[in-house]
């Protein structure tokens, strides 16, 4: 069969089948098994099938495409795309529901169905008290006690698969606009999961934080958005990158240089479409003049500002869901979720979205654009790399420490690391994941998160403290130089060779090399730290200590395999070329490979390919750099935190104000609460109070002045119209009164009256006769 | 036979009010189950149109993909003044219909819990559902105005009467806002009428006008007079045509320089927006919709909306087109300024009825915003696509948010039922209470959230990606509302459903959601997921009619306006009047969008 139309179905039936297994869930849930216990094998199954199905497509990719003989640029793999069907259409416009099938598309499918499935099944252990009912000590209720609830461990696993499905569902989008769409529904499910335990305010404080810093990023997002919109007409990848990067354009050695696409060139120059469809009346013509003038229009810039703006947005969105600065301070609040789920979403799956997005898109970004998304990453890796070294909750060491690293991708791919983020991303999903789930395995045993009260768990945990040197291993980029190391060690000097080859182009931006540098030892030290001060030492906590327990085997059994992976992925089958670095290096996207064309706003930016840091004069000197620097991290963990030869706290108090600045987290929370969440709300009770004051005091004082006017009226109606009136009656009336008087009741009265009448009409007629009838 | 099938739909819940005004006022539960039975009839009636027509014959239900009016009649009913009973549907009034028809039919399974008076208010209701069918279904102005004022008047009773205890204060408040706009609607329609002419009509146009016999011999009498004199109509569909001419008859100057179209799109859009509502005539919804029974919150927010956007869809844009070319930054701004203004309000209330009430102010102003968004100037080449993007997503998002609004006040009214309050900062704990409650009401609150797969996002989407190529200050505004959409619905989820008790008062009359709130509820998140899911399923039915009435203005800017704007074509010359012409081309207004 082809291709073409097996690895959609492959892959739309891996993406699916969580989502079947939501909505049984959903309607079924507590009727499975004993308290819903059914539920947690059903999404297994569901992330299993799900896994089978996607590394059945890897195969059949890796069958169809062979790697190695590197990167052919005149023969580039294509990808396969496709629609499903459509969610609008107007015109030449349409949004549809499709797939964009690549090497990395493949490779996202299998990692994260892979580790989806290990924390699917940790989780069945480490959420077995939700099987019974839950005595929740952190929430203490109006009348004093502590809260009893029902379990909801169908709960959980209801939206772990709705997780699952969005996830794959971002990573199969064919369009941006489905992208945006699982980009919503991913947030939703880390809302969901963040606020998984409902009754806590800390949760659903944090899960709202989550949600609404995102749609922040989101509205960037959506600004990029329209501005690719109106200017393209499409959101398909496939359109897209044709636009963006046109066969044999440019001066690059295989053509696919970045192009402003006609569209935006039009919309810039909107002005001038005018004038010519007002000076000529027939629109063939004035088409046929538009064609003439758009090489033009191109040279002079229009239409570069929009991609840039493209650019910049589809990056805010991607700041939002990676947790980068300034938007980052979501993700240690993340850590209120259960630990599975800090695990899947907020380490190695849904965070990373945002990288894989910068990835997927990465050939519509311009250098400008690059170089913001470089100094954001190196922003982001700096400052969370600091807030790590004194924070004291285990889980929350791990989110500064993801933010981190996700700061590394980002650097990466702003330099043209375009494999060396991606890859990074890879082997950070396997190891992180795995330090998450030997953090919850720590907590499940301890139940606490601060490490102050851990201590000397190494004999108590082994297989846990084991799995967890593993993953600190592999963070640090540990390995034996030039020969061989962890997952990390591929990754992480595959970023710090291409930010030297960079520096070395640009030393204007040499700085970012070394901050990555430095970077690498802070990582090597709070790590440790983390591992020294939680499994070494004297117990802190005698309690805390005499409960604590190895996890059980369900829970063990993932560690082991995560750490497997956290070790090999970073390697290629020996004898062949058969490993991610070379998959990834075949998805490279069209047109990036040879580094980046000129930006028309910094023309002295370089982007170097990044093929030319696996040079020996590069790789070398940046791997043996990266090794003593993550050695000195290392060390300085040890002396302090092992051995004992310094004293922490006598550190922290000497230079107390640093202390304090990352013990508040760089007070980036009261900033943001001062700068953005009061202004707000102080907006809302304005909004609010304009409508109570103004519009409705509006509307009173019209109806008041109508209701015055009226009395006016009325007035008027009762003095005048009715004095009038009333007047009339009242002469007419007294008139009558006085009339009455003669009115006696007497018959002689009256017939006097009678006769005196008679005679006065007798007299008077006469007198009339005479005068005007006789005439004179 | 069209004019048994939309009379019958129209006029069965009038039949049905007539039959209860005989029954004894005693007979309550038999009350009920007829008035449910028969908004259940009119939606099956509805339903049935609904299936696709074979397209053999005349077809007997709607015909999916034609853009013209469907089912139309019309019959000579005041002849002196040209007033025809006159009806059709089309894919843009239709979707309304249905909604109509399956909203009521809902909120009268929600009225189970009215208890006073109920022979009046299963009559009221009854009317008021003819009332807001005839309004989506009139092809002829002042049916249209009929029917308009007869929704009016049931509607102020059911507030009035049934409503809570400041009810008086919203009826009136409600009802005079609304009558300030139904009488500017009633200047605005004898100022078309009496600059209608229908013997300007090409024969074409008379066919697509659907000129009755004594209308043409009525033309013809005129065309061969010795003293020129215009025929005059009501006919809706005659009026958009000589709206959209080269000369058209609404060009004459009224006042101050304004032509007699632009008045009447001034005039139709403040009467339309007044029921939209937009800020800044927007306070009599939150006064209504925290007064009024459950059920009638849920048609006024879920209904009675709507036809402020279907007046402005049906009237202002294809009879005014000049106007509304003019004035199209007007119609943006003041849906933005109710998109970013509602949702601030929303945030600060405390009651959660207006809340919800201030949430639909912010979303009705996507409907007006993607109505507004005319893309198809001169820069742009006169393409219409995004325009049509745009119009497509009002229309869908007055579908969406008739659906979670709807949603919204029933959940709202659910727990008013229990515990006879509001305060949101006295509830929580919903969840561990009331479970499958909380869940429903949570989807519909996502929907209005504007979360994908549910059908707030569609609507929204749409709307806002259609407005960069128009403005895109207005553009970036408009996408920054999804913050604060998200700030004051989750922070209401919060309040409400989260937590881990209840904190209000009568915790123990929190019983769990009946089947019958079960049965008004779950329809409307069904519908919300399909529509999120598979938004063709309204398009089908909605987009050919949308598309071709943005089609022929974006035809008309270009054939029309256009060349005015370039001052190659001076306005017509008024026919009636002689004498020296005041305006010219220069001195109209220019819509900054086609100054650039």
């Amino acid at each position: 069969m082809d291709l073409a139309q097996v690895l959609p179905l492959l892959l739309g039936l891996a993406w699916l089948t969580p989502l079947a297994s939501f909505a049984a869930i959903v309607f079924f849930g507590p009727r499975m098994g004993h308290a819903g216990k059914g539920a947690g094998y059903v999404a297994i199954g569901a992330i299993a099938a799900s896994a089978v199905l996607s590394i059945l497509a890897l195969i059949a990719w890796l069958i169809a495409h062979p790697l190695g003989g590197g990167h052919d640029a005149a023969h580039p793999v294509a990808a396969i795309a496709g629609e499903w069907y459509p969610l609008a259409v107007a015109g030449e416009l349409k949004i549809a529901i499709g797939y964009y099938i690549d090497g990395l598309t493949v490779a996202m499918f299998a990692m994260v169905t892979v580790v989806a499935l290990c924390i699917h099944v940790y989780s069945l252990g480490y959420m077995h008290e939700e099987l019974h009912e839950v005595t929740d000590p952190l929430v203490t209720l109006a009348n004093g006690q502590t809260l009893k609830r029902r379990g909801r461990f169908h709960r959980f696993f209801q939206y772990l698969s709705l997780f699952c499905f969005s996830m794959l569902g971002l990573v199969i989008a064919g369009n941006v606009a489905m992208v945006f769409v699982f980009w919503e529904l991913v947030g939703i499910c880390s809302y969901l999961l963040i606020g998984f335990y409902i009754e806590r305010k800390s949760a659903s404080n944090a899960a709202n934080k989550a949600f609404i810093v995102n749609r922040v990023g989101d509205f960037g997002m959506i600004v990029g958005l329209m501005a690719l919109w109106s200017g393209l007409g499409t959101f398909s990848f496939d359109e897209i990158f044709q636009q963006v990067r046109p066969a044999g354009h440019g001066p690059a050695a295989h053509g696919h240089a970045l192009t402003v696409p006609d569209g935006m060139v039009r919309f810039a120059a909107r002005e001038e479409i005018a004038a010519i469809y007002q000076g000529t009346p027939d629109a063939r013509q004035a088409e046929h003049a538009i064609r003439e003038q758009l090489p033009g229009w191109r040279a002079e810039g229009l239409g570069y500002g929009l991609l840039v703006v493209a650019g910049l947005g589809i990056f805010c969105g991607c700041v939002g869901k990676s947790a980068q600065f300034p938007l980052h301070v979501w993700l240690p609040d993340a850590m209120e979720g259960p630990t599975p789920v800090s695990a899947l979403i907020h380490a190695a799956t849904m965070v990373a979205a945002g990288v894989y997005l910068v990835g997927r898109f990465y050939p519509v970004f311009t250098p400008e654009v690059l170089l913001v998304i470089a100094v954001v990453g190196c922003i982001t890796l700096f400052i969370a790399a600091t807030i790590a070294l004194t924070a004291t909750d285990i889980k929350r060491v791990l989110a500064y420490s993801t933010v981190s690293q996700l700061g590394y991708m980002m650097l990466a791919l702003g330099v043209g690391g375009w494999v060396a983020g991606l890859f990074h991303l890879f082997t950070h999903a396997f190891f992180k994941a795995l330090l998450f789930l030997c953090s919850g395995s720590v907590i499940h045993a301890t139940g606490t998160n601060e490490m102050p009260r851990m201590g000397g768990l190494l004999r108590k945990m082994p297989w846990t403290a084991g799995t967890m040197l593993v993953g600190c291993l592999a963070i640090a980029g540990a390995g034996i130089p030039l020969v061989i190391g962890l997952s990390g060690y591929y990754s992480k000097d595959g970023i710090l060779a291409q930010l030297y080859s960079f520096a070395g182009q640009n030393p204007s931006y040499a700085w970012l090399f070394y901050v990555a540098a430095g970077g690498a030892a802070l990582t090597a030290f709070y790590m440790f730290r983390l591992w020294f001060m939680t499994f070494l030492g004297s117990p802190r906590d005698e309690h805390v200590y005499a409960h604590a327990h190895e996890s059980p085997r369900v829970m063990v059994v993932p560690l082991v395999i995560l750490a497997v992976f956290a070790v090999i992925a970073g390697w290629n089958v020996p004898g062949t070329e058969l490993g991610l670095q070379p998959l990834l290096e075949q998805a490279r996207p069209l047109g990036t490979a040879e580094g980046a064309s000129q930006g028309l706003f910094l023309p002295t930016l370089t982007l170097p390919a990044e093929h030319l840091s696996h040079a020996h004069e590069i790789h070398v000197p940046v791997t043996l750099l990266a090794f003593s620097v993550a050695v000195a991290g290392f060390l300085l963990a040890a002396v302090i935190y092992w051995w004992r030869l310094l004293d922490a706290d006598v550190i922290s108090r000497m230079f107390w104000p640093v202390h304090d600045f990352l013990r508040n987290k760089w007070w980036f929370d009261e900033l943001y609460q001062f700068l953005f969440v009061r202004p707000v709300l102080a907006g809302a009770r304005l909004a609010a109070g304009i409508d109570r004051v103004v519009i409705d005091g509006l509307a009173h004082a019209l109806a008041g002045a109508v209701r015055l006017f009226s009395r006016f009226d009325d007035w008027i109606d009762r003095l005048f119209v009715d004095g009038a009136v009333n007047a009339t009656a009242n002469v007419t009336y007294e008139a009558g009164l006085r009339l009455r008087e003669i009115q006696t009741g007497a018959i002689r009265q009256y017939v006097m009256w009678v006769a005196a009448g008679t005679v006065g009409l007798f007299v008077l007629a006469m007198f009339l006769w005479s005068y005007t009838l006789a005439g004179p | 036979m069209p004019h048994v099938v939309l009379s019958l739909i129209v006029f069965l819940p009038a039949a049905g009010a007539l039959a209860i005004a005989f029954t004894s006022k005693d007979r309550e539960d038999f009350i009920k189950l007829f008035s449910l039975l028969i908004t259940i009839a009119v939606f099956l009636l509805t339903a049935w149109l609904a299936i696709p027509s074979t397209g053999r014959g005349e077809p007997s239900t709607f015909v999916v993909g034609q853009s013209a009016m469907q089912q139309v009649f019309r019959i000579p009913w005041i002849p002196a003044f040209d007033i025809y009973y006159a009806m059709g549907i089309d894919g843009i009034s239709f979707p309304l219909v249905l909604l109509t028809s399956f909203l009521s039919m809902l909120a009268m399974a929600a009225s189970w819990n009215i208890a006073k008076h109920v022979k009046g208010y299963c009559i009221l209701f009854l009317l008021l559902e003819t009332g807001m069918l005839g309004v989506f279904m009139a092809l002829d102005f002042f049916l249209f105005y009929v029917f308009w004022e007869v929704m009016l008047l049931p509607m102020y009773f059911l507030i009035g009467v049934w409503g809570g205890p400041r009810r008086e204060y919203a009826a009136i408040k409600f009802f005079l806002f609304t009558l300030v706009g139904s009488v500017l609607m009633l200047v605005a329609m004898l100022a078309l009428y009496f600059s209608s002419d229908l013997s300007k009509l090409t024969p074409s146009q008379q066919t697509a006008a659907r000129l009755q016999p004594e209308e043409l011999r009525a033309i013809a009498a005129a065309r061969s007079s010795s003293t020129p004199r215009p025929v005059h109509t009501f006919n809706m569909l005659a009026l958009a045509e000589m709206g959209q001419m080269k000369q058209s008859p609404f060009d004459t100057p009224l006042l101050w320089g304004k032509s007699v179209q632009w008045w009447a799109f001034v005039l139709l859009l403040i009467g339309f927006i007044i029921k939209v509502p937009s800020v800044p005539v927007h306070t009599w919804l939150p006064d209504a919709h925290v007064e009024a029974p459950t059920p009638i919150s849920m048609l006024l927010a879920g209904v009675l909306l709507k036809m402020g956007g279907y007046g402005i869809i049906r009237f202002c844009y294809p009879m005014c087109p000049d106007a509304a070319y003019d004035l199209a930054w007007l119609v943006c701004a003041l849906g933005v300024v109710s998109m970013v203004y509602g949702a601030l309000a929303a945030m600060a209330q405390k009651d959660f009825k207006r809340l919800v009430a201030y949430s639909s102010v912010s979303h009705m102003g996507y409907v007006l915003l993607g109505m507004g968004v005319w893309t198809a100037t001169a820069g742009n080449a006169f393409v219409s696509d995004y325009w049509k993007m745009g119009m497509n997503g009002a229309m869908f998002q007055m579908i969406a948010h008739g659906l979670s609004s709807a949603g919204m006040f029933f959940m709202v009214g659910v727990l008013y039922d229990r515990v006879h309050h509001r305060d949101l900062d006295n509830f929580g704990g919903m969840f561990a209470r009331m479970p499958l409650y909380s869940g429903l009401a949570v989807g519909i609150f996502f929907a209005a959230l504007g979360l994908p797969g549910l059908c707030g996002f569609i609507g929204e989407v749409l709307v806002v990606l259609s407005v960069w190529n128009y403005d895109i200050a207005l553009a970036v505004v408009s996408a920054s509302v999804v913050i604060l959409t998200a700030g004051y619905i989750l922070w209401t989820i919060q309040r409400v459903y989260l937590g881990p008790e209840y904190k209000g008062p009568h915790p123990e009359a929190l019983t769990p959601i009946t089947r019958r709130e079960v049965a008004v509820a779950a329809p409307l998140l069904a519908f919300a997921i399909l529509f999120g899911v598979y938004p063709q399923a309204v398009f089908r039915y909605m987009s050919p009619s949308v598309d071709r009435t943005v089609s022929q203005l974006a035809r008309w800017t270009k054939e029309v306006k256009a060349p005015r704007l370039a001052g190659t074509d001076a306005l017509p010359a008024p026919v009636a009047i002689a004498g020296p012409i005041e305006p010219s081309a220069s001195a109209l207004p220019v819509a900054p969008s086609a100054s650039k």
